[in-house]
């Protein structure tokens, strides 16, 4: 069932019986902005924290416990160039419990106080929640500088969106806005959230339609999410100044093992374009354990453990991430030009075009194992449903798919970062 | 009530165990067998074995005569991995397609090994640079020195892939004994989650060929040591991490092994779990951030927990732990209703689980080895009473069962 409650406020459920829970995402969207990073993540972790009914952090726990330890998550990510604030409920199916009557009511009703019933005391957030959540945050992004790998990709990130400010700031914020975030502001950023995001709402499990249209419409949800939203508009990010002057950085740090990161822009889809051809590209460049990156770096040359690439379909970008010693930087970067130069010349061979048609198709049809595929193919469905393609579609294109395809693809990526991290 | 999961169980005359769940709806197929053979199963009978050799048969039993097994997952639609724990070895497969080939490469993968000094060299390099890694995690090498004070001088208290000087020690020959020690059919597993045909199954099983048969070499385990008294150093990190760790020495094998897990579970989850007074009251202090867990690991001869996460006052987190995890405390909180609630909360995450193949082959994979059948766990969870927590706590929770580590910032 998909249903528009008012402009911009979607509901699109999907009552698929294979899983043994039940989920139910409510999805805010708005465009990236660099000013409200930190505070939509903090507001995300001060909502989880407690509500209005459960006013501390064990009250709301001994609830999600009480309905077979239902799992609230709250978290903020990038989608295109939106900042989402995602709030969940995972739950139990009803109907593998012997007492689950209320269940979808009660996890509902559990989802709209963590939205809508916020922990106040008057007109700021409950002093404790607010105090603890911000130092809990403060502690996480001061944590991540211990995560090298982290390190290494924010450190990429940050190189190819060197000239867009809004990407500048990691979606989880930082230090030196959450230090100036106060409890005024925050509750300011969530009364503009609650009344002008978009809004989707997604319902995932064995669930009556109907039924949970009820629940919904005398629900808080109801109540709360009548008024039109904001149009959301779609923009792509462009990398022509980097692909003239590359970004390149090296840091140095007292570690076991170097990283190395790498981005290269390839060239967007046109008409003439197989649009499966980048990611079948990435497959055979660093996709998996058969890729030329996989047996050349680490397997024929023992230089990394862990050596991979990744096609971003949004960005039509390729990035190679690698750990290995810093005495094996040189030769590794030779090694990963040399792979890209043996598709670029089209010495991929039928085999690894056949391998690369098999594990995308697999890889497509095995997500469709978890609840998530669901929820997330509704989401694009509705914001960018041009992304998506059909089955058939999919098959189509993966199957008109040659080497020629997969050549040009490498033959149209452009170097714009490259990111070192060097342990010594 | 839905219908539970269902199984389809045949142990072979040479003592290999083979498991198949149909799982309704879900596309792939997926399947792993499992060794009783890990990190620690370092002494064996007269044989002492260098630190990380279960790990470096793991990587390397990949490697056949002319070929990598992996391609031949590949060639028919799957994909693989393998992963080395304390006590297991596991090898795996997920595939759309091709389930009784891909079967017969995994079986190709754990029963021919193909060991020469030239692919082991290689190997070395590779599994260095995995060691390298794990050393700038903070949270790996924590958990490293608790267990040293845990179990000092003990196989547990090694890394699972050993160290850059232990990987020397490992060759072609000594690898080779240790796979035919511990690889023998009695002492493996093999467990299938998907649509599959059990006869197949059991025929394409049948005709494999173990190339030991007979019971594995006895394990011969170190006399455990005292407890060290805890310790800390100075780390490359801008965050402190601190570790509490108990160890719990009880003889006890099988289910009664596995119960005990969920009750010590239990008892954590009540005492410092996040739906508990003490983690809230140490958040608010500042003591402790949202990085905090425990974890309880229960296998034959260990049986441990540890807690750990980043703080602002590694003294004060050892000091809250010390003061508030105890049989006193347990009692004061663990009323009717709260067991109530712990229990749903382990029967919420049973049917959680249920939802992933990988989750449910791998659990019932390990459970077979200590007698506990994963589908009868909800049996074993609603067969825990209060009373059992109040007992499994008074038991262990005492001072002289406990020792800390912490890292802290370098401060230069």
């Amino acid at each position: 069932m998909k249903k528009r409650l008012a402009k911009n406020i979607f509901l699109n459920i999907n009552p698929i019986k294979k899983f043994r829970t039940i989920k139910i995402q409510i999805d805010f969207l708005r465009p990236l902005n660099k000013d409200e990073m930190t505070s939509r993540r903090l507001l995300a972790n001060v909502l989880s924290n407690s509500t209005k009914d459960y006013p501390s952090f064990q009250a709301i726990n001994d609830r999600e416990m009480d309905l077979y330890g239902s799992e609230i998550s709250v978290y903020t990510r990038n989608l295109l160039n939106f900042n989402d604030l995602a709030f969940s409920v995972e739950f139990a199916d009803p109907a593998f419990l012997i007492d689950g009557k209320t269940q979808i009511k009660d996890n509902l009703d559990l989802l709209g106080e963590v939205i809508f019933k916020p922990n106040l005391n008057g007109p700021v957030f409950n002093d404790e929640a607010f105090s603890t959540e911000k130092r809990n945050l403060m502690s996480n992004l001061l944590s991540i500088k211990d995560n090298q790998d982290l390190v290494s990709s924010l450190g990429l990130i940050k190189l190819i969106y060197r000239d867009d400010p809004n990407r500048q700031v990691p979606i989880f914020g930082s230090v030196e806005q959450l230090e100036k975030l106060n409890n005024d502001d925050l509750l300011k950023t969530y009364r503009d959230i609650i009344a002008n995001d978009l809004v989707i709402i997604n319902v995932v499990g064995n669930i009556d339609e109907t039924e949970f249209l009820e629940y919904l419409n005398e629900s808080i949800f109801a109540e709360k999410l009548k008024n039109d939203r904001n149009d959301l508009t779609i923009s792509f990010s462009k990398f022509d100044d980097l692909i003239k002057n590359p970004a390149n950085q090296i840091e140095h740090k007292h570690l076991n093992q170097s990283r190395i990161g790498l981005a290269y822009a390839t060239e967007g889809v046109s008409k003439d374009f197989n649009r499966m051809a980048p990611q079948v590209m990435n497959l055979i460049l660093g996709g998996d354990d058969q890729s030329q990156l996989f047996l050349q770096v680490r397997e024929k040359n023992s230089l990394a453990y862990s050596v991979s690439s990744t096609y971003q379909p949004i960005s039509h970008l390729v990035t190679i991430q690698a750990g290995l010693d810093a005495s094996s930087i040189e030769e590794a970067l030779a090694l990963i030009d040399a792979q890209i130069a043996y598709i670029k010349n089209g010495k991929v061979t039928d085999e690894q075009i056949k391998h690369a048609q098999k594990v995308m198709l697999t890889r497509r049809k095995i997500s469709t194992d978890s609840i998530q595929y669901y929820i997330m193919r509704s989401i694009w469905e509705t914001i960018y449903p041009q992304t998506l393609l059909s089955n058939q579609q999919f098959e189509d294109e993966l199957n008109n798919l040659d080497k020629k395809h997969v050549a040009s693809v490498a033959s149209h990526m452009h170097a714009i970062a490259q990111y070192q991290l060097i342990g010594d | 009530m839905t219908e539970k999961l269902q199984k389809y169980t045949k142990k072979l005359a040479n003592g290999f165990e083979i498991e198949i769940v149909p799982l309704p709806g879900f596309n792939q197929v997926y399947s792993v067998v499992m060794a009783n053979f890990g990190s620690v199963d370092t002494k064996q009978g007269a044989k002492t074995l260098p630190a990380g050799i279960a790990h470096f048969i793991e990587h390397k039993l990949f490697a056949k005569p002319g070929y990598d097994v992996s391609e031949k997952f590949a060639k028919y639609g799957a994909n693989s991995n393998a992963y080395t724990s304390y006590t297991k070895t596991a090898y795996l497969f997920q595939t759309l397609e091709n389930p009784y080939d891909n079967l017969k490469t995994l079986l190709d993968l754990v029963q021919n090994p193909y060991f020469t000094e030239e692919n082991v060299a290689s190997e070395r390099g590779i599994i260095n640079q995995e060691i390298q890694m794990y050393l700038d995690m903070p949270e790996f090498v924590l958990e490293q020195r608790i267990l040293e004070q845990l179990y000092p001088n003990d196989p547990i208290a090694e890394d699972i892939a050993g160290t850059s000087d232990t990987l020397q020690m490992i060759n072609q020959k000594n690898l080779l004994q240790a796979y035919q020690d511990n690889y023998r059919p009695s002492n493996m597993d093999l467990v299938i989650v998907g649509d599959v045909d059990s006869e197949k199954i059991e025929n394409i099983v049948e005709n494999s060929n173990f190339q030991t048969l007979g019971q594995p070499l006895e394990k011969t385990f170190n006399k455990l040591t005292p407890i060290g008294p805890g310790g800390q150093e100075q780390m490359d990190i801008s965050q402190a991490r601190s570790a509490y760790g108990i160890r719990i020495d009880i003889d006890m094998s099988g289910y009664d092994l596995v119960k005990k897990q969920y009750e010590m579970n239990m008892v954590m989850e009540t005492l410092i779990g996040e739906s508990s007074s003490n983690y809230q009251e140490m958040n608010r202090l500042g003591i402790i951030d949202d990085s905090f867990s425990y974890n309880v690991v229960a296998e034959n001869n260990y049986c441990f927990i540890i807690i750990s996460g980043s703080t602002n006052n590694s003294e004060e987190f050892q000091e809250y732990l010390q003061k508030h995890l105890s049989y006193e405390s347990l009692k004061a909180v663990l009323t009717d209703t709260k067991f109530e609630r712990i229990k749903r909360d382990a029967i919420g995450a049973y049917l959680f689980a249920q939802n992933s193949p990988e989750a449910i082959a791998n659990q019932m994979a390990e459970l077979y080895f200590y007698g506990v059948d994963y589908l009868e766990l909800i049996h074993m969870i609603n067969s825990i009473h209060r009373d059992d927590l109040l007992e499994v706590s008074e038991q262990f929770l005492k001072d002289e069962n406990c020792t800390y580590y912490n890292l802290l910032p370098n401060r230069k």
